[in-house]
């Protein structure tokens, strides 16, 4: 893609007192594409919105919005936006209805004919008071006035806390139309599943530094994937090939069971020397993402990982 | 009963502070009432004229109450704790309660309790035990402060446990209303209904001299008479009333629905007209029932004072030490009066100023305003907005409240001359009292987190306002207070320079406020 960024932020760093938020944060969001942003609390993720929505001032680094500075032209640039906070607070004396209004008047411009239908589709009762709603109602409030706005980019902060299966659901299919209608979405989530299926790009993010950013494509393209073949003959000179790791191999009832890593560029040779050995039962586990996040979340990162980082630039 | 010292921890955690205040509050100001009364009359001739002044007409009767007993110090001590005892009592009782039940079942915390060890029944039980527990620690105070000024032991004692009954059969109204409606806003509307009822029968009976008065909890209070006949038994009615009330909140909690209400309010409209979707609009809206409680206070506070003008300037006239204790020269009495009742109104009208500051406070650390800011609204917008709306409801406290004071007071005195001076007198204060905005906007504005200040800062203006004539504190001191550079008018002179110098720091305020905005994080929390 050659679009300029909608977002772009470089080596972003900030420091509440001694507590440092952001440590060097890189992220680039494409013109038209969902981009997930995942992180454990407490990563920094919120911080960054906030930023980016002129909210909260950098220390350090870059930060760009629509290519602008989003502190300096906060106001100008939130025509072009609408956003979704991790806790969706409302006025208690309004009505939903209200608030959706309220809320679409603070962002751009609202778009009456989705909007009837949001209120439709997330079965949202608009004339109750926003003190008698539920959390997952309160968030519906959020989503549909952000969803019918008529603006280039979402930004969600964990949008779908409190949904329940069947709207979220509901929340995905909106989010992919407004994708296709060339609106960019930045989607804070804890939900793997969700990203997964909504996310062109990804960046994972931990301790205020970006640890993982790229396609899903690119992801699964450089994560591993597990071998475990059961076969006639010894792949003797496996162990040794190129792109494979974890080898262990073992001779049960005559036949030779071998596990092993392989990284995707070299699967089909690998197979074919695993034909050669007369194969009795082969599974091929394709990489899981549940797999990559954890381990990207965890304290150790991954090699494959740092890999990544370096290739997707 | 399952829980119910479980639950009575709880609420000690995170009750004790109001609970403390509530206590010392109401303490020192009885005792403050006592020591002051028992200071200014101290001769019998004294008490014969104060006693003589309130008991003309019939103003001063059903404001305060028909006190028996009236010629003697405890006497005095009733009719003038009358007006706020009768505030402030059921006032501690409702509000305890309001935060201990429906306010903790709406947040969602009690979902949490009662889904541990603690049976249903539970919550209004101990909701009634907090408040009665906080309701005798007052009454302790007020028995142990009386005595101390040297009213009979055993006249403080009654008198003291009759305004604790009143204030425990207003904390059983609220446990009832806690377990019927359905939000913590309800419990107060119901109880602060119930409580005005209470005051016009009380005030109906009382100026007519009929068994009206005995219809209310108010009522019953008055006529345990401390100061006179002693009726003890008296303390019995609103004792079984409130047993009674209690015992149904408890019955209908044990068989109800978590989070359920009789009273359920109806839905709203589904859309946002213009008017609430422009930032004034909104702002309008939020801050209206600030605006109306206050003007109401405001309100209530200078037509009672205007009612009364004559009955005051006839009373200073006849005890002039009892006037200069307030500010008052037999001179001009009606202006002397009239400047204590404006500096009054001014003290209210800037107690206003900060709330309603307070409120974008609110809005900010109840997460509101990042949406807000997240819009296409710049900030120095929003600011705007709601400064116009919290102006806009100041001038219009000042204005109507000086309208009515110049209103009320001439139909007591019957000179309609003043009028004009009596309005220009509560203008005369709008630099001081903006001068409070500004400091209170300023301190939301650049360190959110220190707002509490601007509190602060209202309470060093209403002590020296309230009590720096009396106490004569020291110039430098006086001078702290923005109130003190108004001049007292109308009896003092208005000079344009201290108001222009305030006018100017008001709005060197606001210019740092605006800029201070621009340039914080949001949000702090």
């Amino acid at each position: 893609m050659t679009a300029a960024p909608v977002i772009r932020t470089h080596g972003l760093t900030k420091t509440f007192g001694a507590v440092r938020a952001l440590d060097g944060l890189d992220l680039e969001v494409t013109s038209g594409e969902v981009h997930g942003f995942l992180g454990p609390n407490g990563a920094g993720k919120s911080t960054t919105i906030r930023i980016l929505l002129g909210l909260v001032r950098a220390t350090g680094g870059e930060a760009e919005l629509f290519g602008a500075d989003p502190w300096r032209n906060a106001a100008h640039l939130h025509e072009r936006l609408a956003y979704v906070a991790g806790d969706v607070a409302l006025w208690p004396g309004l009505t939903g209805g209200q608030c959706i209004d309220v809320l679409g008047a603070t962002q751009g411009t609202l778009n009456e004919r989705r909007r009837a239908e949001l209120v439709d589709r997330f079965d949202l009762d608009p004339t109750k008071r926003v003190r008698d709603y539920s959390k997952g109602n309160r968030q519906k409030v959020a989503l549909i006035a952000a969803l019918a706005a008529d603006v280039e980019l979402l930004v969600l902060d964990e949008p779908t806390s409190g949904l329940d299966p069947l709207m979220e659901q509901a929340f995905q299919e909106v989010v992919r139309e407004r994708r296709d209608q060339g609106c960019t979405v930045l989607l804070s989530s804890h939900i793997l599943d969700e990203v997964e299926s909504l996310a062109d790009t990804v960046s994972i993010i931990r301790r205020g530094r970006t640890v993982t950013t790229g396609t899903l494509a690119e992801l699964r393209r450089h994560t591993r994937t597990t071998v475990h073949a059961v076969t006639a003959l010894d792949p003797a000179d496996l162990a040794e090939a190129p792109g494979v790791s974890d080898f262990v191999a073992e001779r049960l009832d005559g036949h030779v069971d071998t596990r092993f890593t392989i990284d995707a560029a070299h699967l089909d040779e690998v197979i074919g020397q695993l034909h050669h050995a007369t194969i009795f039962t082969l599974t091929v586990a394709p990489p899981s993402l549940d797999d990559l996040f954890l381990h990207a979340y965890g304290d150790a990162p991954q090699p494959e990982a740092s890999i990544l980082q370096g290739s997707s630039r | 009963m399952t829980g119910l010292g479980r639950l009575l921890g709880v609420h000690w955690r995170t009750q004790w502070l109001a609970i403390t205040v509530w206590v010392v509050a109401l303490g020192m100001s009885m005792i403050g009432t006592a020591a002051g009364i028992v200071s200014l009359y101290d001769t019998p001739e004294k008490i014969h004229t104060y006693a003589a002044a309130v008991t003309v007409g019939s103003s001063l009767v059903a404001i305060n109450g028909r006190v028996e007993g009236i010629d003697s110090l405890g006497g005095i001590v009733q009719d003038e704790f009358g007006f706020l005892a009768a505030i402030l009592m059921p006032l501690l009782g409702i509000s305890l309660v309001a935060r201990t039940t429906r306010r903790e079942e709406e947040s969602g915390r009690l979902e949490s309790l009662l889904a541990g060890r603690v049976s249903r029944e539970v919550p209004p039980v101990a909701a009634l035990v907090v408040a009665t527990a906080a309701i005798l620690a007052t009454a302790f105070t007020f028995a142990v402060g009386l005595a101390l000024t040297g009213i009979p032991l055993s006249r403080s004692i009654l008198y003291a446990a009759s305004l604790a009954a009143l204030a425990f059969v207003f904390a059983a109204i609220a446990v009832l209303a806690g377990q019927v409606t359905l939000h913590a806003r309800g419990v107060y509307t119901v109880g602060l209904l119930a409580l005005a009822v209470a005051y016009v029968l009380r005030g109906v009976g009382d100026v007519t001299k009929t068994w009206i008065t005995w219809l209310s909890p108010l009522g019953w209070a008055e006529k345990a008479a401390p100061f006179a006949a002693m009726r003890w038994w008296t303390l019995a009615i609103p004792l079984v009333v409130g047993l009674a009330l209690s015992a149904a909140a408890v019955a209908y909690a044990a068989r109800r629905d978590l989070g359920s209400s009789l009273s359920r309010r109806g839905g709203g409209p589904a859309r946002a007209g213009a008017w609430l979707q422009n930032p004034v609009g909104l702002a309008v809206r939020i801050h209206l029932p600030s605006i109306l409680g206050w003007l109401a206070g405001a309100l209530i506070l200078a037509a009672m004072m205007g009612a009364l003008a004559k009955q005051f300037i006839d009373a200073v006239l006849g005890n002039p030490a009892m006037g200069t204790a307030i500010g008052v020269t037999t001179v001009s009495p009606l202006d002397g009066f009239v400047a204590v009742i404006q500096l009054y109104l001014g003290i209210v009208v800037m107690g206003y100023a900060v709330q309603s500051v307070g409120i974008l406070r609110g809005e900010e650390t109840d997460g509101r305003l990042e949406p807000r800011l997240a819009g296409r609204i710049p900030r120095w917008q929003w600011l705007l907005a709601h400064l116009a709306v919290v102006l806009g409801g100041l001038v219009l406290i000042v204005v109507a409240a000086s309208l009515t004071l110049a209103l009320t007071t001439a139909w007591s005195t019957g000179q309609a001359a003043r009028m004009r001076v009596i309005l220009g007198s509560g203008l005369a204060y709008l630099p001081a009292e903006l001068v409070l905005v500004g400091i209170a906007l300023a301190l939301f504005a650049v360190k959110p987190r220190l707002f509490p200040l601007a509190w602060l800062s209202y309470g060093a203006i209403a002590f020296i306002g309230f009590l720096g004539p009396a106490l004569r504190l020291a110039r430098w001191v006086l001078d702290l207070s923005p109130t003190t550079h108004v001049g007292n008018p109308p009896l003092g002179t208005v000079r344009m320079l201290p108001l222009t110098v305030m006018s100017a720091i008001a709005l060197g305020l606001g210019l740092l406020a605006v800029v201070g905005f621009s340039m914080r994080r949001v949000p702090q929390g």
